[in-house]
């Protein structure tokens, strides 16, 4: 396989990997974050936080993949990057780093909209106490 | 095999193995923790399976982040050793600094869902 074989192959995989990744993420939340959005929020609410969840961590994911620069941002040029395979493989290296990264930033993001959503349910309790 | 794809999996392996172990270690007690303060599982849940995707990535993007230029073809068992050392080094960096956003945020949790007497 030629270097340039690798790039276009890799580049592909590792996209896909990466999208998956953020969608492993997301269904592993998915359930408990429905039951506490369905707690805290109206109908029409919790399906917008459902939805808002499932396209942040997966677009973390693709946003992760994709600040990878494989020209260094036009200061390296396309000869420069076919002609090294090891280069190739410390930039897929660095797209699986990084998406994990953002969806750890997602994550940590949400884990601080759901303190934000209990304190609401909390104060909803609080409020009527036999709901 | 090169010696790089060597060092990797042996990162690889170990951080695994410490990811295990870390959940292992603190998973019952934070359970504990998360059902006294909130009360309401599916929060619990939550946070625990929050817990378990940001330490698992956060270590392996620090295997995958880790570079081993400095080892070569017919490098010696301690140079092996070195790199592996290298990369848990960022393994190990890498999950203090999640440990201690997560703490942060479980303080947070506290002090916003402390039930006034």
């Amino acid at each position: 396989m030629t270097n340039e074989h690798y790039l276009i192959v890799s580049y592909f995989l590792f996209a896909f990997v990466s999208l998956g990744l953020g969608v492993v993420a997301y269904r592993l939340l998915r359930t408990p974050f429905g039951a506490i959005a369905d707690a805290v929020a109206g109908k029409s609410s919790s399906a917008l936080l459902k939805r808002v969840l499932h396209v942040s961590i997966t677009m973390a994911a693709v946003l992760g993949f994709l600040s990878v620069s494989y020209t260094q941002h036009g200061c390296v040029n396309y000869e420069y990057v076919v002609k090294n395979r090891d280069y190739l493989v410390q930039l897929n290296r660095e797209q699986i780093q990084s998406t994990g990264n953002w969806i750890v930033y997602a994550v940590f993001a949400w884990c601080a909209v759901v303190v934000i959503c209990l304190v609401v349910w909390r104060n909803k309790q609080d409020v009527s106490p036999r709901e | 095999m090169s010696p790089h794809s060597i060092v990797f999996l042996a990162s690889f392996v170990i951080a695994i193995l410490v990811v295990g172990l870390l959940y292992r270690l603190l998973h019952p007690s934070l359970r504990g923790l998360l059902d006294e303060i909130i009360g309401l599982p599916a929060a619990t849940d939550f946070y625990l399976r929050a817990f378990a995707i940001v330490i698992v990535f956060v270590a392996l993007a620090a295997v995958f982040g880790a570079g081993h230029g400095d080892i070569k073809d017919g490098a010696r068992f301690m140079e092996y050793v070195w790199s592996v050392a290298s990369s848990m080094q960022d393994v190990f960096q890498n999950l203090i600094i999640a440990l201690l956003v997560y703490v942060t945020l479980a303080t947070v949790l506290m002090a916003a869902l402390r039930r006034k007497h």
